[in-house]
């Protein structure tokens, strides 16, 4: 069923990336022109505006590579495993983004550009699962088995997400609190629109960035295959009397 | 090949077109001058920003109630401050602070009627070009390889229909 799915959202693999340009674009605009500055942070409150999609996009790819990995344990799916492959990479490059910017932010806001905070080491130990992750992949030589063991690494690392999310109610924190929960949304309408323009455009550009790079794993997969068919029917008739 | 660079070249068109703009928008209302700058400039009663340190044992006057005098140092340069605006919240001695103004050049006093908090746009520019930067470059990378695999396979004629060895033999 995943399978199908994979395959048959391929097809609307243009309209994903477009539609992030679009999103991206007008993001952009309205959060480094028409958004007012904050009362207290300035200007510098335009970082949110890149620095919380890259998070918010980082814990969806996580979430994505945790179903696709219990997915890809009980069918086996070679398509799922690329697409988990390929979730994992993208995932990595959206943490340690937004992990960068964050950095950024923090330097003027509170003055240093890296604390021991809840919220920043549960996010870090998430882009080390990742590192971790993509090791296994490279360093098991059969890739069936590196595959199911970066799986069964992505499931049990996937008990750092609930932290990721509630360590700013768990602990004390210098990070600021949840602004989107069951309590409403704790943000002003003039910050509200690029946030939620540049969030819509990181997941519909993770989702397309997804889809391609399935398509080369997929693709390299082939290439691979077919090389290695013809390789051994050259052998084949070269060795034959 | 040719339609990915000119998809790409109308993104990094669009992106440019925003950064240019944005710099025009920081040079327009963000941007402060030094205040060697605003004592050598002609005399005018454009406002301008100017940043500095408020000068230990200078700050007097009623601050809260938006009347303060005090130096303002900016590297070697100080420059005598009358401010007569919106109550000042946070200004304090050695604090650096962003003063909207025009300088009177008979008295060299810089007449501030309003203040800003620092700009610190660099970390805005740097968090956005680390950004849009390392994903443009791993979408384009990631958008090129699929063309290269595919000329690879088109040019191995890899999809050619393959002839069973062993049906050959026979």
């Amino acid at each position: 069923m995943l399978n199908r799915f994979i395959r048959y959202i391929q097809r609307y693999k243009g309209w994903f990336g477009g539609g992030a340009a679009i999103c991206i674009f007008l993001g952009l605009y309205t959060g480094l022109l028409a958004s007012p500055p904050d009362y207290y942070q300035g200007e510098l409150v335009r970082i949110m505006y890149v620095h919380v999609p890259l998070a918010h996009t980082s814990t969806l790819a996580y979430s994505v590579l945790f179903f696709g990995s219990i997915w890809y344990l009980w069918k086996r799916d070679p398509l799922v495993d690329n697409m988990c492959q390929a979730s994992a990479g993208i995932c990595a490059l959206f943490t340690a983004l937004a992990l960068i910017t964050g950095s950024i932010w923090a330097k003027p806001t509170w003055n240093t550009w890296w604390t021991w905070d809840p919220r920043l080491v549960s996010f870090s130990v998430l882009l080390l699962i990742l590192g971790g992750y993509l090791m296994l992949r490279k360093l098991v030589d059969d890739p069936e088995r590196g595959g199911r063991y970066a799986a069964i690494l992505a499931i049990v690392g996937g008990i750092d997400l609930p932290i990721i999310k509630f360590s700013v109610e768990w602990w004390r924190t210098l990070h600021q609190p949840m602004s989107f929960s069951t309590r409403g949304v704790a943000i002003s309408d003039d910050i509200l629109v690029p946030l939620t323009l540049m969030s819509l455009g990181a997941w519909l550009l993770f989702a397309y960035m997804v889809m391609v790079r399935t398509q080369i794993l997929y693709l390299t997969d082939l290439l691979q295959a077919k090389k290695g068919r013809l390789l051994s029917q050259t052998h084949f008739s070269q060795t034959s009397p | 090949m040719t339609g990915l660079y000119a998809r790409w070249a109308i993104m990094i068109g669009g992106i440019l077109l925003l950064a240019t703009m944005t710099f025009q928008q920081y040079q327009r209302d963000l941007s402060t001058i030094s205040l060697a700058t605003v004592l050598n400039s002609p005399a005018t009663t454009e406002p301008v920003r100017i940043q500095g340190m408020v000068k230990s044992g200078t700050l007097s006057g009623a601050v809260e109630q938006g009347q303060a005098t005090f130096e303002l140092i900016d590297g070697p340069t100080t420059l005598a401050v009358e401010y007569a605006g919106p109550p000042l919240e946070n200004i304090r001695e050695l604090k650096t602070i962003v003063l909207l103004g025009h300088l009177d050049h008979e008295t060299k006093t810089f007449k501030a009627k309003d203040t800003a908090l620092i700009s610190n746009f660099g970390f805005v520019a740097a968090a956005y070009v680390i950004a849009v930067l390392s994903l443009g470059w791993a979408i384009f990378a990631m958008s090129q390889r699929v063309m290269v695999l595919f000329k690879e396979i088109k040019e191995e004629k890899l999809y050619e229909p393959e002839i069973d060895p062993l049906a050959n033999k026979e």
